[in-house]
């Protein structure tokens, strides 16, 4: 009590006054020195840069697998029929090479500006014009200023994320180009429809709801459940494979598969959606309660068109 | 021109040119320092006694900047008792934050598309731009400090009584410019700890009877925080508060130089007020002694916040705003934990069973006139305790300023002390760490990811050396399969995480939630790209409903990012 009470009625001299105030002006001119030097010299700003730049990244990355992975795929390789690779060397070209590839879209379409502006110019706008008719629909536009759901900065994020890749592409997945029918991947091979095929054609769009989840070339661009372009011959294929008698599948033809995929769809899961492996119990379980019967049976003779 | 030409050539060829050099010199000299000469200023840095008649009080009464501060003081008050400098380094901090907040201004602009771009530019791209900023954060923080501190001070020495309760007045005023100034500017950086913090605080206001959705309105400019809201908190922050506080810093200032520092309690007879009779004997004039003793102060304040701001501390920045989504455990400033205590204080309530029998009544009776509990506490309780700061010295009917004299009013003070303390542990959002007091966390699962992955801020998980990230799943255990060499970091957090789901299991949280028995779970590091890593936590277990479940969260790690 005696020590805190010398502490509060301490009176200090006039002289440790002005040395004590003198080191405090000194240790701040010190520090405000030291900061100038770390900043400039030693490159501190260009180190916080670099950090802001794998943050802004990291938070591109939430935005890419909310948004954009749902049609271009978690790795970027697109999907068929319905998004493109962005993680392609083909669109990104490669800096992983010597010298650094370029982008072979950006030549295709004879864009003049950088690889970001591009994505970020595509993902804030979408595109304009059908420049090929592989894809359903052209990619919309996601600024919210577009009437889309992204804010600027997380546009910025994105392109940064997407751009990254060029570190080290991939050298498969949808390539896109501009040539009308030039997409890559299988396609179904042109079958004239007769009218029960139409009519499931019409199921197929209409009451059955599957253009929601696959995708057919030129006709849906669904990317949750498998892509239907080369149905007949998968199905031919699986109704002999050993793990698809396993799992309890009955069928032994490509009818037969398709009127089981459709009433009891999980009898078997097939592993290649879009997005990875099928996920279970997706697909609408009461599509035999839905459509009327013929309707089923037409939406089967429209199915046994792609082959 | 010419007549001053000729005068100065007349006064050179009178004394020489070194004479006239130097007394022009010294006449300029005197005329910035409002009447003292080159030799009265050496002299008071000196510590010389002044000449007579004292020519020191001049720049008091013919200079601006000296006529807020008296000429002398009472030697009894130039001590660290009874005052502490606490008023002094209040005003301190003002310039300090003035002087910071100027050099931000220059780089920002108020608008949500500009705004955190901004900040990323003054850490990146501006020299002295972080520094600036966490001189300017830290500096704030310490003001509301020192400024509330020097309310007790006041407070307890019974310095608010006769003649100086208006200047109590200006100084709660003062008290609450700097609460404004402090909430005002945490919107502007617009990341999520901004966005939320004053969406909770403005959300205050909104349920306030009668006229919260107006003032709401106002203080927003719409509905919700937006473009129209940062814009406003800006000009508030910048334009309104400051001269608020300008005008009663300056009155509360002038009272200073009008009644003097009011004298340690004991010195005085009880009821009278001498600060300004003080004996020729017992005067300190502020030339040469108070002003050293204040550039000395300045000097160590400024110095240690200084040394504070170039190493251990860094102003905080989230990620950028996001109305569409709110992290997990928000937080007000810490210096509203006390609202935030109110506003929950059902939960904190000490033995809430047996207070059960006066809470009740008093809620229903509050339910009658339209008040729910979260307004009452929220809304009704802060403006009573702000009207009684104000009213306190005209309501103090003791004249005695002496501490034994006044065993009630600082036994109340002490009381209300204790109170804000409690109510502020009790709204730490998590509650006070290793006792439960005010926790209000949700289903333990969540909770575990989120004390390793939070929605914001530091987070162990994106600590962990990005080399030590070793790509791969690893089921969590007390061992698990990572090679202690090469990831001591992971290894350490997969354990972690582990030890924690299995403490929880045993023991219940203080809302009685329990992790499930047969929770287990994961981490899994993926390389999504080059230099960039997904990190996950997957939990497995059978909710009450004995349905499987499985939650999972991640976090994404670049190379460079360094978190620390």
């Amino acid at each position: 009590m005696n020590l805190f009470y010398k502490i509060i009625t301490f009176r200090p001299s006039f002289g440790l006054r002005i040395v004590t105030g003198l080191v405090g002006i000194v240790l701040s001119l010190a520090i405000c020195g030291i900061v100038g030097l770390t900043d400039m010299v030693a490159a501190q700003l260009k180190t916080n840069d670099e950090a802001f730049e794998g943050r802004l990244m990291e938070a591109g990355a939430k935005v890419y697998f909310e948004q954009c992975a749902r049609c271009h795929g978690l790795q970027g390789k697109g999907a068929d029929g319905a998004a493109p690779a962005i993680s392609s060397i083909a669109f990104l070209g490669a800096q992983n090479t010597n010298p650094p590839t370029p982008s072979q879209r950006l030549k295709d379409i004879g864009w003049i500006g950088s690889l970001e502006s591009y994505i970020e110019a595509v993902t804030t706008s979408g595109i304009p014009i059908k420049s090929s008719q592989a894809w359903e629909q052209n990619h919309p536009p996601f600024a919210q200023r577009f009437a889309g759901p992204l804010r600027d900065d997380q546009i910025k994020n994105v392109t940064k994320f997407v751009a990254n890749w060029r570190l080290k592409p991939f050298t498969d997945g949808v390539v896109d180009a501009p040539k009308p029918g030039a997409g890559s991947g299988p396609q179904p091979t042109p079958m004239p429809l007769g009218p029960k095929e139409n009519a499931g054609l019409e199921v197929f769009k209409g009451a059955g709801g599957c253009t929601a989840c696959h995708a057919v070339r030129g006709v849906a661009a669904g990317a949750v459940g498998p892509t239907l372009n080369k149905l007949v011959s998968t199905a031919e294929k699986r109704v002999t494979q050993a793990d698809y008698k396993a799992a309890g599948g009955k069928a032994t033809d490509a009818a037969g598969y398709i009127r089981e995929s459709i009433v009891a769809p999980n009898t078997y899961i097939v592993p290649d959606c879009p997005q990875g492996a099928c996920p279970s119990g997706v697909m609408i379980q009461n599509l035999q309660q839905i459509l009327k019967p013929e309707e089923l049976e037409n939406l089967i003779a429209y199915l046994m068109t792609l082959r | 021109m010419a007549i001053i030409g000729q005068k100065l050539v007349r006064q050179i060829r009178e004394t020489g040119w070194k004479a006239t050099v130097a007394q022009r010199t010294d006449d300029a000299f005197t005329r910035f320092t409002a009447g003292l000469t080159w030799d009265d200023v050496r002299g008071i840095l000196r510590g010389d006694p002044p000449a007579k008649p004292n020519p020191r009080v001049k720049p008091h009464t013919e200079g601006f900047w000296f006529h807020i501060r008296p000429t002398f003081y009472h030697e009894a008050v130039t001590t660290l008792y009874p005052t502490f400098r606490l008023g002094y380094l209040s005003a301190l901090f003002f310039l300090i934050e003035t002087i910071t907040g100027m050099f931000l201004m220059i780089f920002y602009t108020p608008s949500p598309e500009r705004a955190f771009t901004n900040m990323i530019d003054i850490l990146t791209n501006v020299p002295f731009g972080s520094f600036m900023r966490d001189l300017h954060r830290l500096g704030a923080e310490a003001m509301v400090v020192v400024v509330t501190l020097h309310m007790w001070r006041t407070y307890i020495t019974g310095s608010y009584k006769k003649p100086r309760q208006f200047t109590w007045f200006t100084g709660v005023v003062l008290l609450i410019i700097t609460m404004f100034l402090s909430f005002s500017g945490y919107l502007l950086p617009w990341d999520q700890l901004a966005f939320w913090a004053v969406t909770i605080g403005t959300s205050m206001a909104d349920a306030a009877p009668l006229v919260g959705r107006e003032v709401n309105l106002l203080l927003r400019g719409a509905p919700d925080i937006g473009a129209g809201g940062l814009l406003r908190f800006y000009l508030f922050h910048v334009l309104l508060f400051p001269l608020i506080g300008i005008v009663f810093l300056g009155v509360h200032y002038y009272k200073v130089v009008r009644w003097g520092i009011s004298l340690p309690p004991e010195l005085e007879a009880i009821g009278e007020d001498t600060a300004r009779k003080v004996d020729q004997t017992k005067r300190v004039m502020f030339m040469p002694d108070i002003i050293t003793n204040e550039i000395m102060y300045a000097a160590v304040a400024m110095a240690i916040l200084a040394v504070s701001a170039a190493t251990w501390y860094t102003a905080p920045l989230e990620t950028h705003s996001n109305p569409q989504v709110t992290p997990l455990h928000t937080v007000a400033p810490w210096y509203f934990y006390w609202l935030q205590g109110l506003i929950k204080i059902p939960h904190i309530l000490p033995f809430p069973d047996t207070l059960n029998f006066i809470n009740k009544p008093v809620d229903d009776f509050f339910a009658l006139v339209g008040l729910t509990p979260k307004m009452l506490w929220g809304i009704v309780i802060p403006p009573i305790i702000i009207v009684l700061l104000f009213a306190i010295p005209y309501i103090d009917p003791n004249p005695s300023r002496r501490y034994k004299d006044r065993k009630i009013a600082i036994g109340l003070a002490v009381a209300f002390e204790l109170l804000i303390l409690y109510l502020s542990l009790g709204g730490i959002p998590t509650g006070v760490p290793g006792t439960g007091f005010g926790y209000v966390g949700g289903n333990p699962v969540v909770e575990v990811a989120q004390e390793f992955i939070p929605d914001e801020g530091e987070s162990e998980v994106k600590a962990i050396p990005y080399d030590q990230l070793i790509v791969g799943k690893y089921p969590l255990a007390n061992d698990p399969a990572i090679d202690e060499r090469n990831a001591p970091r992971l290894r350490e957090i997969v354990r972690a995480i582990y030890a924690d789901i299995e403490h929880r299991k045993h023991t219940a949280d203080p809302l009685g939630k329990k992790m499930p028995e047969e929770a287990e779970g994961d981490v899994q590091v993926k390389l999504l790209q080059e230099n960039l890593k997904e990190f996950i936590i997957t939990i497995r277990y059978i909710d009450e409903n004995q349905a499987p479940q499985t939650f999972s969260k991640n976090a994404y790690i670049h190379k460079n990012s360094d978190y620390r």
